[in-house]
């Protein structure tokens, strides 16, 4: 497996690699070309994602509207002061609920794939590179490596292409199903 | 809450993109090189053969698990976390463990180069806490657009996750053999086996039947009868000792001291044996602090992705602990064909055979991995 990496992110590295190199100035090019990378690792995500929702809308769903008949009838027990029904219920409702909440999390599985390959290819180029930071974030740590970086430019990207979504072809159905599961 | 969730995600992105430029000079350090070069060289356990082919974190003759092995095994894991509903975290970590091969290297390293040995136990730790925070990072950001999160609530667990994070990662890493992770590892999966074995004791298995009949009785007063009106989450005031929410024009109140121990607990034991611990906030949550799932679901959701966060952000940036990210890849790419395959295949096994194969797997992995990690008795 080892080997089979290292020449898929050599294969990848000539393309990758034009994005850091925008500029000349070596920050500006790292935080432009992770963002760019970012978004092809968001891009790539969302593709997946969508032939998720494609082919198990119904299970989620299922799920969806059996954890919400329980909770609202756990309150309701709440509210005409039956204990046990609301105590039973709210476990009912916690039992439906686990299967959605770890069926979900299997999901997520389908938006973060590209997220580990991408800081595989990182780690071939920036492993071992840190960047010292200043008082009073030196407190906690005197350096940061790429991953530090990684993360909150991705999450940047996402919000990024979240708010291009709704208006790119093929995309906009995906937001539109991903808004009615999420209600 | 969404605003405050916007300002949060602003910050992490403006701290990420100036932090780096205040002083840019490349610092090198690589304990795992360093730790490499130091482990004598030969073809023997516990030495390092120059000429070998490069393994995981390119060490000349570690374990290189082959891509469909990986896969399939996340296939198993991404079946379970959707047909179960549990275990998925444990599976992960019998892969890292046993199935791809670390463990056993590991351990080769025992006398020649303890550092190698704990900085691969390291690894497995952090790299079954990346699958699960992931995915809790996913479930958080839908919760928190659902508006179903409690943020004082998760804030005080936070609290309690951030301490023993702190606690955990600073006496623990570097420092714990495989052995007895392995150990700790292994009594983790017990705690597990007797839930399990709890739930399908008479005695367990009478209070639900009894909570069934008593949610059922509800059910039919209650029956076509309109919904409820005033939903969504409202902090009333919260104190040292009390805080109040009220969802569905009710009133709750949790106790924030117990929510800052409950925190605590959990994210140490999660944190040292590198699961999300999301099977321990759920009970905690709802029978503990007596929360209604409303309150539960999105909260715990927070509660596993911030003890996650400080976890990972502690071993890896702090401590330098290094995962092999294209394995993690591969699992997340099965983890999600398992997660496919899971609605369309679970139901047609009786739930009865399921929970009984789990309580046999759960003991097998209990009993082996504490005798081995313990003990150095070896079950097959």
């Amino acid at each position: 497996m080892v080997n089979g990496f290292d020449q898929f992110y050599y294969a990848i590295d000539n393309y990758i690699i034009f994005f850091y190199r925008m500029t000349g100035i070596s920050m500006v090019d790292y935080m432009i070309g992770t963002f760019c990378f970012s978004l092809i690792a968001v891009l790539l995500g969302e593709l997946t994602i969508s032939l998720a929702i494609k082919v198990n809308t119904p299970y989620l769903t299922g799920l969806s509207h059996r954890m919400k008949e329980k909770e609202t009838l756990s309150i309701k027990a709440y509210e005409t002061g039956d204990m046990a029904g609301y105590k039973a219920l709210n476990k009912e409702a916690t039992d439906a609920w686990g299967r959605k909440f770890f069926a979900m999390l299997a999901h997520s599985a389908a938006i973060l794939w590209p997220v580990p390959f991408a800081l595989g290819w990182m780690q071939t180029r920036f492993a071992g590179i840190d960047f010292p930071i200043a008082f009073p974030f030196s407190i906690v740590t005197d350096s940061v490596g790429y991953t530090f970086s990684f993360f909150p430019i991705y999450i940047l990207a996402r919000i990024v292409f979240g708010k291009l979504r709704p208006h790119l072809p093929y995309f906009a159905s995906v937001h539109r199903k991903l808004t009615e599961m999420s209600a | 809450m969404k605003l405050k969730f916007k300002w949060f995600l602003l910050f992490l992105t403006a701290a990420a993109l100036v932090l780096p430029m205040i002083a840019a000079t490349p610092v090198m350090a690589d304990p795992l090189a360093d730790a490499i070069a130091a482990v004598p060289q030969g073809t023997g356990p516990g030495q390092i053969d120059p000429s070998a082919s490069a393994g995981i974190f390119g060490i000349p003759g570690a374990p290189s698990p082959g891509l469909l092995l990986c896969f399939c095994w996340a296939v198993w894991v991404g079946w379970i976390f959707s047909t179960i509903g549990a275990f998925g975290g444990v599976m992960a970590g019998v892969g890292h463990i046993s199935i791809y091969g670390m463990g056993p290297y590991a351990k080769t390293f025992k006398d020649t180069s303890p550092a190698i040995n704990k900085i691969l136990t390291d690894s497995i730790r952090v790299s079954n806490q990346w699958l699960g925070g992931l995915s809790a990072l996913v479930s958080t950001i839908n919760y928190g657009r659902q508006k179903r999160l409690v943020t004082s609530l998760g804030i005080f667990m936070g609290i309690g996750a951030l301490f023993a994070t702190f606690l955990v990662v600073f006496t623990t890493a570097g420092k714990v053999s495989f052995s007895q992770y392995q150990g700790w590892f292994g009594l983790c999966v017990f705690l597990i086996f007797t839930f399990m074995v709890y739930e399908m004791s008479p005695k367990g298995q009478a209070s639900k039947t009894a909570a069934k009949a008593a949610a059922k009785a509800f059910e039919d007063t209650v029956k076509n009868k309109g919904s409820i009106e005033g939903q969504g989450v409202k902090i009333l005031n919260w104190s040292i000792t009390k805080a109040e929410v009220s969802f569905f024009g009710q009133k709750f109140s949790f106790n924030p001291i117990w929510a800052f121990i409950g925190g605590f607990c959990i994210s140490a034991l999660a944190s040292f044996i590198g699961v999300g611990g999301g099977f321990l906030y759920v009970p905690f949550l709802t029978s503990v602090v007596g929360l209604p799932m409303y309150v539960v679901a999105g909260t715990s959701s927070v509660a596993v992705l911030i003890g996650m966060f400080f976890s990972i952000f502690n071993f890896m940036v702090l401590k330098g602990v290094v995962v092999y990210w294209p394995m993690i890849g591969v699992e997340l790419v099965g983890v999600f064909v398992g997660s496919m395959i899971g609605p369309r295949t679970g139901k047609y096994i009786p739930e009865k055979a399921l929970k009984w194969l789990f309580l046999i797997l759960a003991f097998y992995i209990g009993i082996r991995y504490t005798l081995r990690g313990f003990f150095g008795i070896p079950v097959p």
